[in-house]
């Protein structure tokens, strides 16, 4: 056996804590998502109209205005704030796309998980540090304008209005927030399992739209109405409608419409689970 | 392998791994000291599940694995001791060289300042300081191959784990990393290197840990394990100035089972049961008018223990 005197001197500097660590993840997927200038034109779109309707709540606060633009009459009430995160949900769901996909199937395409987790990052700490770039940019055009809406509209209509419609800030934040939960592991798991960036993006489209047909063909087929558990986009808007207590036809109640969703969540988390690992089993 | 104790060591005891239904590896009982131990099969033997096994990536199916005393389940303590280059071109998207050494500095837990030290440093050990603001998909292969190792070695790991780490590189290059690998095991480092280029594991190994079908069946200093096996008779290439001769002398012995000319004429190639016996023969016959100018085992080189132990399943040259 060769004889080696240890000389060499290992690293005994300073670590940073090791939970907040996925922020390098983030930071680093922040940067090239914003390389792309078609997406951060479209990000820069999505403020559009929550500006518009910043300037509607003012305009219905200022009485010579608002007789000028008497003919767009309208409340400032839940019924506005769901159509605004109705609206703002599309968008958001353009912007998954966009950059859903691209999150991490070039770290598995390229084989990359190994580095990460001998640095060492754990697998959660990986998936909690990509799903943070969707989360903060689908929050900045959901629930952070909306809530500024309401905001702007508290001070405006006064404190009595803020106090009876505390809710509808509830409202906003929690409708948001599964729309978020939804969209992030949906497009995480997509991306995981389709290696190409282009494909997980038409799958996530096809998730959602083919998902539609898929639920009217289960209830033509079954006759029944549950096939609408299958319609995501619909279980978003029923909870949504449910949350801001607005007419929605559906045949599923907001609470199933909830399970469901938390449901779909568990099951793209399970398969992130399966995919994002050191290694690839290869069947034998 | 050794008696190395085992917090300065790598252990594996009685481990298995099974993807599934799928055999990683099998009963693998090893110790692995500092020093430069390559890891050689042929694909699907192991290497790499041996090497995922011990650097906490894959969990056992059975047996325990101690890194220098630590267990792979303590990945925080773990990789401060370990330093990993996958044998994929593993690079996110878009960075430059040294933002890929940075940036798993940062993820390691060093600071800006620390880690700007750190991979500036690491990067010109491996001699590409010069390349180090291009970017990797720039890279040639064998760039590629030295930035994924300055990653490995930019905190000062004692040991380092890579796989296949010559693949592509140049002859020059080669040479330097090589030597870079010398100089790290002079240091008390442990190397685990696993190759398909058998000359070169055979020039730059302590040890080797020979695998076929996720089975060990082979460990130790290469010429340690070819002296084991005794079915093989032992090739011995004599370099001298009458080689018909020294052929005619040594086939008395009923320990020489075979003797054959070099095609060059200037040596004979020796395949003997019992080597010491040879050699001593050797010695008297060099006093009897022979000039003998040089005398070296043909056969105690990995390519030759593997094909007689695992026989046609050979890895790529």
């Amino acid at each position: 056996m060769a004889v080696h005197k240890r000389s060499y001197c290992g690293y005994a500097g300073q670590l940073t804590p090791l939970w907040s660590r996925f922020w390098i993840v983030t930071r680093y997927a922040f940067k090239n998502v914003f390389q792309w200038k078609l997406l951060t034109a479209f990000f820069v779109i999505c403020f559009f109209f929550p500006l518009l309707c910043a300037v509607g709540i003012y305009v219905s606060h200022s009485t010579p205005l608002w007789a000028m633009f008497a003919r767009l009459h309208f409340d400032v009430d839940a019924g506005f704030f769901f159509h605004f995160l109705r609206v703002q949900g599309s968008m958001a769901f353009i912007l998954t796309a966009l950059v859903g996909p691209g999150l991490v199937s070039p770290d598995l395409a390229n084989s990359a998980l190994p580095l990460y987790f001998c640095r060492p990052l754990s697998r959660a700490a990986y998936v909690v540090g990509k799903m943070l770039v969707l989360a903060s940019l689908l929050s900045l055009i959901t629930w952070v304008p909306g809530l500024l809406l309401f905001l702007i509209q508290s001070c405006l209509a006064g404190g009595s209005w803020m106090g009876a419609n505390l809710w509808l800030a509830a409202s906003i934040f929690l409708g948001s927030a599964i729309e978020i939960l939804v969209f992030c592991v949906l497009a995480l798991a997509l991306s995981a399992w389709i290696k190409r960036k282009l494909a997980a993006g038409a799958a996530l489209l096809a998730v959602f739209f083919f998902g539609a047909g898929f639920a009217e063909a289960v209830n033509a087929v079954l006759g029944t109405k549950k096939g609408a558990l299958l319609d995501l986009a619909r279980l978003i808007g029923t909870v949504e409608a449910h949350l801001f207590r607005q007419p929605w036809r559906s045949p599923i109640s907001g609470g199933s419409a909830w399970i469901a969703l938390l449901a779909v969540s568990g099951f793209c988390l399970w398969l992130l689970a399966r995919k994002v690992r050191a290694y690839e089993v290869v069947g034998g | 392998m050794n008696d190395v104790a085992p917090d300065k060591s790598i252990v594996f005891e009685d481990v298995s791994k099974f993807y599934g239904e799928v055999l990683g590896v099998n009963r693998v009982n090893l110790s692995i000291p500092p020093g430069i131990t390559s890891l050689v099969g042929p694909n699907g033997s192991g290497k790499t599940t041996l090497m995922n096994l011990m650097t906490g990536l894959v969990e056992p199916t059975r047996g325990r694995i101690s890194v220098l005393g630590l267990s792979p389940r303590q990945p925080e303590q773990l990789f401060r001791q370990v330093g990993y280059c996958t044998q994929y071109d593993s690079f996110p998207r878009g960075l430059t060289g040294y933002q890929f050494v940075y940036s798993y500095l940062r993820l390691f837990g060093c600071g800006h300042a620390k880690a700007n030290e750190l991979a500036v440093q690491a990067i010109d050990r491996v001699s590409l300081g010069e390349a180090a603001q291009r970017s990797i998909a720039s890279y040639s292969k064998g760039m590629r191959q030295r930035i994924k190792l300055a990653q490995a070695i930019c905190h000062n790991p004692a040991v380092l784990v890579l796989d296949e780490p010559l693949n592509g590189l140049d002859p020059l290059i080669r040479a330097e990393t090589i030597a870079l690998f010398r100089a790290l095991a002079e240091q008390g480092l442990h190397l685990i290197i696993s190759s398909h280029v058998l000359h070169e594991v055979d020039v730059i190994s302590d040890e080797v840990v020979l695998l076929s079908n996720g089975y060990v069946v082979a460990e130790g200093e290469i010429r340690g394990v070819r002296d084991e096996i005794q079915e093989h008779p032992m090739q011995i290439l004599i370099r001298c100035n009458k080689p018909g001769a020294l052929a005619s002398q040594v086939f008395l012995e009923d320990y020489v089972v075979e003797a054959r000319l070099h095609r060059d004429g200037m040596g004979l190639l020796v395949k003997t049961r019992d080597a010491d016996r040879f050699y001593l023969l050797l010695n008297r016959i060099a006093q009897n008018g022979i000039d003998i100018e040089s005398v070296a085992p043909a056969d105690d080189d990995v390519l030759s223990v593997y094909e007689y132990l695992i026989g046609t399943e050979e890895p790529a040259k």
